[in-house]
């Protein structure tokens, strides 16, 4: 399977999961401390 | 197609297996990069050299880890089959959109009023410049179209668009690409260096990384390496560059078809949109967000910043694993020359506009 999608969208698609998930507390500080 | 070239299409195609392969060593060296940054981070005098810890930043750590990793797959030839799973952009762009989550959009437009100004006279000056070396040297046209649009503007994402425009070869791109990637990296650690020497202030340094070094991977982590203002409006000033790509790869196909192929009808002005960085509207609607009060700082803005943090440093670690430096011996060392010394005028330019814009014209407070 060729993965083929614009990098753009995929990547604000991703980005928009991952701040919502943030926002309704899924994910927390403590989860993803860099 | 015949059988035989569909079986061969897919051979030569990567599957998934190869991209979650790729994944997985990005995401272990990433965790390398910060178990190497922690380790360092609280050291006070490294070595007994007077240089703190806290300087050797994790973009640092990760293109380093990436590129002994390079260097390590090529070696037991195992580059080829992750490869795919190596997405510096893909992560770049996902880091700048949650970064945009954390500043306000009265920033953005106050940053970005300066950053439309120096982004023009920068692209202009580089990019005329370049061009106009390049024809002393005797470089190709296509070369220098290639050339010129990523000293000025992107790098890599310039310099695919330009190729686009020009009908540049194979070659000349990723002679291009691995020029960008090479002056880049050092860009990366050196800048920061000078700015802290020369005691610049953040939004001044953020703005020099911006307007300077090539790819926006390494203004991110020149940014974040000086400091937090430094990332957010270094982040800014290069997107704003990188919105006038379309534009550039418009007008370029219109020189090129019309001035140089003498043809009469004119490229479409819809490539100005094909070439628009859609990840810039991913940022300005999470700016949006932020600014309405949406988000919590404490709670969600932290668990953001994280999630932003590791996304540059995925980015980071592909950088290195991305360079490609085998290209060169083909093309000789003549554009070598000319992108070193437009790279210099680069900076030199950059950091004069830069003082002018950002610290009187349009100085920004975060």
């Amino acid at each position: 399977m060729n993965i083929k999608i614009n990098e753009d969208w995929l990547a604000t698609i991703i980005a928009f999961v991952l701040l919502i998930l943030a926002m309704v507390n899924v994910i927390s500080a403590e989860m993803v401390k860099f | 197609m015949t059988t035989s070239a569909v079986k061969q299409e897919q051979k030569a195609s990567p599957g998934v297996l190869n991209f979650i392969v790729g994944l997985a060593i990005v995401v272990a060296l990433a965790f390398l990069a910060r178990w190497f940054k922690d380790q360092v981070y609280g050291i006070k005098d490294l070595g007994g050299l007077g240089i703190p810890g806290k300087v050797l930043e994790f973009p640092i750590w990760a293109a380093l880890v990436g590129l002994i990793a390079n260097y390590i797959l090529k070696a037991v030839k195992f580059f080829e089959y992750p490869k795919s799973g190596f997405r510096t952009e893909l992560f770049l762009k996902i880091g700048l959109v949650l970064l945009g989550a954390g500043i306000s959009f009265k920033v953005i437009v106050t940053a970005a009023g300066g950053a439309i100004i120096q982004g023009i006279i920068m692209v202009a000056a580089v990019y005329f410049f370049s061009w106009w070396l390049g024809g002393k040297f005797g470089l190709p046209d296509t070369l220098r179209a290639v050339m010129s649009t990523a000293v000025s503007i992107c790098g890599v994402s310039a310099a695919i668009a330009a190729a686009g425009s020009v009908l540049a070869k194979k070659e000349e791109i990723t002679y291009v690409t691995a020029l960008v990637i090479v002056t880049a990296l050092p860009l990366m650690v050196i800048a920061p260096l000078i700015a802290g020497a020369l005691n610049m202030p953040e939004p001044v340094a953020g703005a020099w990384f911006g307007g300077n070094v090539d790819t926006t991977a390494a203004v991110v982590g020149a940014g974040t390496i000086y400091g937090e203002t430094a990332q957010k409006i270094a982040s800014i000033v290069k997107q704003t560059q990188n919105v006038l790509i379309g534009v550039v790869a418009f007008l370029l196909a219109l020189y090129f078809t019309t001035v140089v192929e003498g043809k009469k009808e004119k490229p479409s002005a819809s490539i100005i949109w094909q070439r628009f960085p859609k990840f810039v509207l991913g940022f300005l609607v999470a700016s949006l967000i932020f600014t309405f009060g949406w988000i919590d700082k404490d709670v969600a803005g932290k668990a953001i910043g994280g999630m932003k943090d590791w996304a540059f440093c995925l980015a980071f670690v592909c950088m290195g694993l991305e360079l490609e430096i085998s290209g060169f011996k083909k093309m000789g060392w003549s554009p070598v020359i000319v992108y070193l010394i437009v790279t210099i005028f680069n900076t030199l330019l950059a950091l004069a506009i830069s003082w002018l814009i950002f610290g009187w014209l349009f100085p920004v407070s975060l």
